[in-house]
């Protein structure tokens, strides 16, 4: 089991009301599954996925990573299981503007203390993953938006997290270069990433294996879809 | 992360964003090089006038009847004692064992002319011989006064640059005659330029023999005595052996003060001390205001920096990065950029106070504990006014962060 929350719980206290963003939700996924993660906005997928990808703590109920509860860890603590278990694809790429392709690349490794020529390789080697070899030194302006994309994916790879987490990763693409992102996903499946896609559109979700609906906090319920039918 | 990518990160930003680096090391520069200029002027004149005051040098010291006036009550007070004369001196000279020399000195100030060139207010000393090899004086031409004029009281002259600029611009002032309040003395030695000191020309000055002097002007006047040691070790035994055989000649009662005051340059010096002390001090940490304002400038800087960059500290915590990390990055910068001002800062203070002291009498000399300072202080106005923005962008929620348009 990769990851186990039981009954989370997120309440934000807005001074006089309190905002219940998940009231209780568990969920468990297994190593190398593809997961989706919908609902439509308001429905708490995404402070789900902040719980999910460590970038918050549960305001009650239990998570564990890979054999880590991380529920109560500090910020330091959570920075370290971010770079080690979690590989961000975010909607808006989120890339270092004035860096290049590559610098973007080995940025977690930098984090994690990999010596520069071993970062240089393994960076140089997600690029190529994902099919940028020849735009390493490229910077985010200078590369087309799916291209963005790969770099942003290759990031997320490149330290062989246990999980790469995608939020709405198509949704600042066309429909072709999102086809393209969504071929790339499939493909990292097959080599046996976990991956868990968080979207609000049912074409995208619908490469998944399993999804999980959320609605007013609260997971509304899961479905598994079968191979051939993710397939096209 | 090591501090070596740190560094990389700092100078990469620092790159990127180079107007906003530059209008920063301004700051830091004008502050640096206000304190650089500044407290090498200062030195540079503590110098100087330590080397002036040394002139008297270390084994020498003198009797006055006057001692450093600093108030009207102390000059009330010292001139109603009695005056040094010439037989003081010449008791000093006999009785002292640990002196090795004794010499007496007065002055006046007077008219000196030559034919129809005149000079006034002339610093006129009567001296005995012994007192040219005690101040600093150096002869340029002819001879010192000696014994032998001092024995036969000869109107002879031993004069300064100035009488010579002034009463002889094209002529050899040796041997020509110039009449002192209207008494005609010889020219035999000119003395080499000294300069001026404390806005006092030191050249416009002329020796006689203490003898001639005071036939001439009088045996009124208090004699200075000039004592010199054999060595720095018996500076203070003999200054008590010259304070007691002058107490006793002056009849001072066995508690009271010493009727007379003994002078050296360390007293000269203190007095110096005491003067400029305070107006330094204020003098530098007025300088080091513009040193603060460059520091509120990084910090200023730096803030709009983590503002501007909360996309990227947001990405960067995302990634990986621990609060260190971030801190790290932001101090690194500060630090970099007071370090890169400072060292410019420092270049630019240390030529301003060389222009100044080429093209105005202010003297400069550049300390090298004054360099050290200055890269010390700026890298610590870099860090300190870095702490606060470095520390709220390690603070950053990464959700929040990454949400920042």
């Amino acid at each position: 089991m990769l990851i186990a929350t039981r009954d989370l719980w997120k309440t934000y206290d807005m001074g006089a009301e309190k905002i219940h963003a998940l009231r209780g939700v568990t969920v468990s996924v297994e190593k190398g599954e593809y997961l989706a993660i919908m609902g439509p906005s308001g429905s708490g997928k995404s402070t789900l996925m902040n719980l999910i990808g460590c970038l918050d703590t549960p305001s009650q109920g239990e998570y564990v990573l890979n054999g880590t509860n991380v529920s109560s860890l500090d910020d330091d603590e959570l920075a370290r299981i971010r770079n080690k278990e979690i590989g961000f694809v975010f909607q808006t790429f989120n890339l270092l503007p004035r860096a290049t392709a590559l610098h973007n690349v080995e940025l977690p490794l930098i984090y994690n203390g990999t010596p520069p020529s071993e970062r240089r390789r393994l960076a140089e080697q997600a690029l190529g993953t994902v099919g940028l070899s020849d735009r390493m030194t490229h910077k985010p302006n200078e590369l087309s938006g799916g291209q963005r994309q790969r770099v942003a994916i290759a990031r997320a790879l490149v330290n062989r997290p246990s999980l790469i987490l995608a939020d709405e990763p198509t949704g600042n693409l066309d429909t072709a270069t999102g086809q393209d992102i969504m071929t790339l996903f499939d493909d990292l499946h097959q080599q046996g990433n976990t991956i868990i896609l968080v979207t609000h559109e049912a074409d995208v979700a619908s490469f998944a294996n399993r999804v999980i609906h959320v609605r007013d906090g609260q997971v509304e319920r899961e479905e598994t879809i079968a191979r051939e039918t993710a397939r096209r | 992360m090591q501090w070596f990518e740190s560094v990389l990160v700092a100078l990469g930003s620092l790159r990127a964003n180079k107007l906003r680096s530059i209008l920063t090391l301004v700051g830091v520069i004008i502050g640096v090089t206000t304190v650089i200029a500044v407290v090498s002027v200062i030195s540079g004149m503590n110098r100087y006038v330590a080397s002036t005051i040394n002139q008297l040098g270390a084994t020498t010291f003198f009797v006055t009847k006057w001692g450093i006036i600093t108030s009207e009550e102390a000059w009330l007070a010292a001139r109603d004692r009695k005056s040094f004369k010439a037989l003081d001196m010449e008791a000093v000279r006999e009785q002292c064992e640990s002196c090795r020399r004794v010499g007496g000195s007065v002055e006046t100030y007077r008219k000196v002319q030559y034919e129809d060139r005149s000079l006034a207010d002339v610093n006129i000393n009567g001296i005995t011989p012994e007192v040219l090899q005690m101040v600093d004086t150096r002869l340029q031409e002819g001879r010192l006064l000696n014994e032998s004029d001092e024995e036969h009281h000869r109107r002879v002259a031993y004069v300064g640059m100035e009488l010579k600029k002034q009463l002889f611009p094209t002529l050899d002032p040796i041997g020509r005659e110039i009449k002192i309040a209207g008494t005609a003395y010889t020219i035999i030695g000119l003395a080499e330029e000294k300069g001026s000191f404390l806005g006092n020309n030191m050249d416009n000055v002329v020796y006689l023999p203490m003898s001639t002097f005071e036939r001439q002007f009088g045996r009124h006047r208090s004699v200075d005595i000039f004592v010199q040691v054999a060595d720095v070790q018996v500076m203070s035994s003999t200054q008590d052996e010259v304070r007691a055989i002058l107490r006793a000649r002056r009849h001072d009662k066995f508690k009271a003060d010493d009727s007379f005051s003994i002078l050296t340059s360390e007293t000269f010096m203190n007095l110096y001390r005491s003067i400029t002390g305070t107006a330094f001090v204020a003098m530098v940490g007025i300088a080091s205001i513009s040193l603060l304002v460059g520091g509120i400038v990084i910090m200023n800087i730096m803030m709009v920096s983590v503002t501007e960059r909360t996309r990227e500290i947001g990405i960067r915590k995302a990634i990986g990065a621990r609060r260190f990390n971030i801190m790290l990055q932001f101090l690194i910068e500060a630090v970099t950029v007071s370090v890169v001002g400072g060292i410019v800062g420092i270049v630019l203070g240390g030529s301003a106070a060389k222009i100044l002291s080429m093209t105005t009498p202010l003297p400069a000399s550049i300390e090298w504990w004054s360099v050290a300072a200055g890269l010390i202080v700026s890298s610590g106005v870099g860090l300190i006014s870095g702490v606060w923005p470095a520390m709220k962008a390690a603070r950053l929620d990464p959700i929040e962060a990454l949400r920042y348009e």
